[in-house]
């Protein structure tokens, strides 16, 4: 649905993407609409528009309104801070109040709307695009949506994209407060922790080394007070500092409720009841003591689930990612997170779909947008197939967990973990293999490259693997021009050991991306004595 | 031991003191066409061991149990419950009563899901905290027979000589409730059956006759009993709408010498509707289908117009219409989404005014398996048709399923229903079996009525507790439906439609295909997409490497570092062994 909007957005649309005042009002107006009608619907309909969370939220606050612990309140398993927030929706006039928490959720969603829009721009996006790419959450209606039916993801959501703002802006202590915050709200948005830590490289890099190793020796220590320059300091202590304090105090307000409630419930839950996650029906059987000896009870593959989950969000996708693009890093981890995770409910996808306006700009879904509706469609697709089976079962009453919703929720799996792919091997225009589709023309590339089949490889390994003949093309406009490359970045290096002057450093940045993994085999090229 | 019989016959129908006769310290009825109530209240002494450890656990024990079979109520035995078997317990100590469980499951049935009361017994929710004599724990299940209770009476309460004991105590399995009450107070225990009707074939030992459709017994004192006292009556139409008036032969066996002519009243707490009035309210339990994993419980009644308070209640009487259900742990109501101040427009779309009062296993979240509590109660207050008779009001305010005809337009009303996970099983289904609620018009009665001198007070039924002291509860009949232990339970029904409704609940269903291969299925595709993932990353890792290599140490991946380091460390014992 967002691309829909995006690739093809109508003429109305359109109009309203023309200045920020215009998009900005026509998301408040949208969230006004949306908001009135769901009073309206409330209050003569049947079935609510409010979600069932507002309603906990909102008892919850009740009962601290009353000095009483949110807790009472059955599943509320929210941080305290959640209920406070939501202190007014008790004031009278109800009618009035009551909509409050609504309302801050929505403003939520258009803060995280306007940090997008400023993300977008810092990281060199025209204002007409980053416009039009701001549009894709502010007036998406699925996002307006789930945040005025009082679902505190807006809030969530917010403070992630202002995490992400902070990182880009360089605002590294606010950043740390940010996450501590989200941590305490949430707990998954500890594995950006991991991705910004290792983003936060210094902003101007180091005279590079001469290509032939100067330190011979290197101890760890040494290393270790590199990596920890002062960003990455002060970035890990206010992140502990703020989670720690908000915890310290919260627990020594509400006490063990609140640990059991806010973090402790997350290991004990059984998660037996049908969801997206693949792991739903494995988990039913064993929670059901189903699994016989027959099987393999005594392994209980679901209480590893959290490693393969782990590995790849808070280590690998940050680790190879986040280096090279902070807002790529975190969606591969958040959708790593999610798809890998033993629950998943369609308000998580949220999550993820924050992160989409920034990284879709620059990424392959868009250059080749063949590829994009493709990514929509079977995304669309493997949730449309197992909402089927969730209705055959849920409203008809029919036994569909096996083969039914098992089989579809491994196949909505299998669609993430494409998708996931995409996202990991897309290194945005003039990254290897996935930039658009170049001129024509085939050349074969010189003999002294030895990666040269390495790279052809990955040029094929990467994204379009569907689409073979564009893959072969990929690789030309790089060999018409390493030779030439090579031999500028030389030339420029030898300049820069003799004179200390770096040439301009975007020009640079350009030459090793477009030269990649070639880097290497110039570093041989150039001799020490040179 | 003493005994109490009581026989309510239809006042239609004139006793001929024929039918009734002493004869020595014999007291004989003949062929009586009547209800009829048997009490014994027995010392703790009289009883086996095993029976008096548990009660002199106890503060306060009662058990509750009623039919599946529809009956025919009559004054003043009209309260109703569920149908099942209905525990209310109050320990002397809190972690007393160990010993309860275990002899439920010998006494009434092994399969009773019963570990320990704290465990599996429920708290009642008391609205009010007027009523203070309501028990602190409450059970319930549903229990079709008490062929284990009679095998047990017989096996160890009858004596072996005793004929009658042995005897009767079959006719358990034709009663339509029975109570058992115990208190620490009195330290008796009171033990009530009733049957609605006689049998239709009933053989006295003692006489050696067989009846059918009456009772012929005779009632001596000679089996240990202290004072055995036999009541043939009918009812009076009372002079005060609170009361029942009760008119007949009252006989203290051993000590009179004919049947003694009476005529008393007194207050009552449970009342039934007036003839024509019950009729026409009777109801009719169903789900909504498909019932999938949030049933709908309807109650329909036959006309909305009829649905009005008692006609029989006192003039300044204020009524509603209640339904108490009792709800095994397989289905569960929201409280949430029932409480009435959040969402009048979903309540009124149910016919629904409130959810009163809701106790027991509430868990949104857990499934069945886990669940320890036998299940939950609730009573909620329904809405009733607005009194002014227009019928365009009426029909708006119909379900949409409803023919709008205005002269015999029903009443539905829905309550919703959710669905706990149950364990798989091989055909994909299980079934569940819900007894149905009971309804009655709770009406206010009077300062100063005194029900407790009713000498057949019934309380300690769940429901009474909520409502202050002075309510009185005027009983709505069910209606004969089809008969669900015929084609459900294999059993002979009584014809008239049993009080129990049968759900199916899809489960995974363990012979479907791929069932064998969940676990490695799922860990397969989990890890295969781990692998291509990790594959992913590895490839791009190739090209972040080769694009970072010339940046410098920051730019650097550590693995490049580790093997250099790796390689140093080799060269140098290289050169260590070469000195050497």
């Amino acid at each position: 649905m967002d691309f829909l909007s995006l690739l093809a957005p109508p003429k109305v649309t359109r109009s309203l993407l023309t200045s920020p005042s215009s998009l900005f009002s026509a998301a408040l107006s949208l969230r006004i609409v949306l908001l009135l009608y769901g009073l309206y619907q409330d209050a003569h309909g049947p079935l609510k528009y409010t979600d069932i969370d507002y309603g906990v939220f909102t008892d919850a606050a009740r009962y601290i309104s009353y000095g009483h612990s949110p807790y009472l309140r059955d599943t509320y398993r929210y941080t305290p801070l959640l209920a406070w927030i939501l202190l007014p929706t008790t004031w009278e006039p109800q009618h009035i109040w009551f909509s409050f928490g609504k309302a801050l959720f929505a403003i939520s969603d258009i803060l995280a709307g306007w940090m997008i829009f400023v993300v977008l721009q810092k990281r060199g996006t025209s204002q007409m695009r980053a416009l039009k790419y701001s549009g894709i959450w502010l007036l998406n209606p699925m996002v307006a949506t789930i945040s005025t039916r009082g679902s505190s993801e807006g809030l969530l959501c917010v403070m992630v994209m202002a995490l992400l703002w902070a990182t880009e802006m360089r605002h590294i202590a606010l950043s740390g407060v940010l996450l501590g915050l989200a941590v305490h709200f949430k707990i998954y948005p500890f594995i950006y922790g991991v991705s910004i830590l290792w983003s936060l490289e210094p902003p101007a890099p180091n005279p590079s080394r001469p290509a032939v190793k100067e330190e011979t020796h290197t101890s760890i220590f040494s290393k270790l007070s590199t990596f920890l320059n002062q960003d990455r300091l002060v970035f890990i202590f206010t992140s502990l500092a703020t989670f720690s304090a908000l915890n310290i105090s919260m627990f020594a307000l509400y006490g063990t409720p609140f640990m059991q409630h806010t973090y402790l419930h997350h290991l004990t839950r059984i998660d037996h009841r049908h969801n997206f996650s693949p792991y739903n029906i494995l988990l039913y059987l064993s929670s059901a003591n189903i699994v016989t000896t027959a099987h393999l009870s005594s392994l209980r593959f679901e209480s590893l689930a959290f490693i393969p989950q782990l590995v790849l969000s808070t280590l690998l996708i940050p680790v190879s990612i986040s280096n090279s693009s902070l807002p790529r890093a975190m969606l591969a981890q958040t959708f790593a997170f999610v798809t890998f995770n033993k629950v998943c409910t369609s308000q998580y996808f949220l999550w993820y779909l924050i992160f989409l306006p920034i990284y879709l700009p620059d990424s392959v879904l868009i250059r080749n947008p063949t590829l994009g509706f493709s990514v929509l469609g079977a995304w669309v697709a493997g949730q449309t197939v197992w909402l089927w089976q969730g209705y055959k079962l849920e409203m008809l009453g029919e036994s569909s967990f096996v083969p039914g919703l098992w089989s579809s929720s491994l196949l909505f799996f299998a669609v993430n973990c494409w998708i996931l792919g995409i996202v990991i091997s897309d290194h945005g225009p003039g990254g290897h293999g996935l930039g658009p589709a170049p001129e024509k023309g085939h050349h074969k590339v010189d003999t002294i490259y030895p990666r040269e089949k390495t790279l052809k490889e990955e040029g094929v390994r990467g994204v379009e693997d569907d689409s073979d003949e564009e893959s072969d093309v990929e690789e030309i406009p790089r060999e018409q021009t390493v030779e030439e490359m090579v031999r500028e970045e030389m030339k420029r290096r030898r300049q820069y050991a003799r004179t200390g002057v770096d040439s301009t450093a975007s020009d640079r940045q350009q030459t090793d991306v477009l030269l990649g993994e070639y880097m290497d085999d110039i570093q041989s090229l150039i001799s020490p004595d040179e | 031991m003493r005994r109490r019989s009581t026989f309510l016959h239809d006042p239609k129908l004139e006793v001929d003191p024929r039918q009734l006769y002493l004869s020595g310290d014999r007291f004989v009825i003949e062929n009586l066409r009547a209800a009829r109530e048997e009490r014994l209240t027995v010392g703790l002494d009289e009883l086996p061991e095993e029976l008096c450890q548990v009660l002199r656990q106890s503060h306060e024990l009662h058990i509750r149990w009623a039919s599946e079979d529809i009956y025919d109520a009559i004054p003043p035995f009209v309260s109703k419950i569920s149908p099942g078997l209905h525990v209310f317990y109050t320990p002397l100590q809190r972690q007393s009563g160990d010993l309860l469980c275990p002899l439920l499951h010998k006494v009434f049935s092994s399969t009773l899901k019963c570990r320990s009361p704290l465990s599996t017994f429920t708290t009642p929710h008391l609205r009010s905290g007027r009523f203070a004599s309501t028990s602190s724990l409450q059970y319930h299940s549903l229990l079709p027979s008490l062929n284990s209770l009679t095998q047990y009476i017989q096996r160890y309460l009858c004596k072996h000589s005793d004929q009658q004991c042995l005897h009767s105590a079959p006719l358990l399995n034709v009663a339509d409730t029975v109570d058992i009450d115990y208190d620490s107070i009195s330290h008796i225990l009171i033990f009530t059956a009733h049957w609605s009707r006689p049998p239709a074939v009933l053989y006295d030992p003692l006489t050696g006759r067989t009846a059918e459709n009456g009772w012929s017994l005779s009632v001596d004192t000679s089996a240990n009993a202290e004072k055995v006292e036999v009541g043939v009556l009918g009812n009076e139409p009372p002079t005060d709408p609170s009361e029942i008036s009760l008119s007949g032969f009252l006989t203290v066996v051993g000590e009179d010498d004919h049947p003694k002519p009476t005529l008393f009243s007194f207050p009552s707490r449970h009342h039934a509707l007036p003839p024509s009035q019950s009729q026409d309210q009777r109801y009719k339990v169903s789900f909504l289908q498909p019932t999938g994993l949030h049933p709908k419980m309807q109650i329909s009644f036959p006309t909305a117009s009829a649905l009005k308070p008692p006609a029989n209640k006192p003039a300044d009487s204020a009524c509603a219409l209640h339904t108490y259900l009792t709800l095994p742990s397989a289905l569960f109501a929201d409280k949430y989404q029932l409480s009435a101040t959040a969402d009048t427009a979903f309540m009124q779309s149910h016919h629904l005014t409130a959810l009163r009062a809701i106790s027991g296993e509430t868990d949104l979240e857990a499934p069945d398996y886990v669940v320890e509590k036998w299940g939950s109660n609730l009573l909620v207050e329904l809405a009733v048709p607005p009194p002014s008779s227009s019928s365009r009001k009426l029909a708006r305010s119909t379900p949409p399923n409803q023919v709008p005809d205005s002269s015999s337009r029903g009443w539905n009303v829905t309550i919703p229903l959710h669905l706990r996970y149950f364990p798989p099983s091989p055909t994909g289904y299980s079934t569940i079996d819900i007894p149905n609620p009971i309804l009655f018009w709770a009406c206010t009665a009077e300062e100063g009525t005194k029900f407790p001198v009713n000498p057949f007070d019934r309380v300690n039924l769940g429901y009474e507790g909520l409502f202050g002291g002075r309510t009185m509860f005027y009983h709505l009949d069910p209606a004969p439906g089809p008969d669900l232990g015929a084609a459900g339970r294999g059993e002979e029904g009584s014809g008239r439609g049993k009080l129990v409704q049968r759900i199916r609940v899809p489960v995974l269903n363990m012979e479907a295909w791929g069932a064998e291969w969940v676990e490695w299925g799922t860990v397969a595709v989990v890890m295969l997409g781990f692998l291509w993932v990790v594959c992913k990353l590895w490839a791009s890792g190739l090209s972040v490497r080769g694009e970072a290599g010339p940046k410098g140490v920051g730019g650097r991946p550590v693995e490049a570092d580790a093997r250099e380091e790796e390689e140093e460390e080799e060269e140098h014992e290289r050169e260590k062994k070469k000195k050497k």
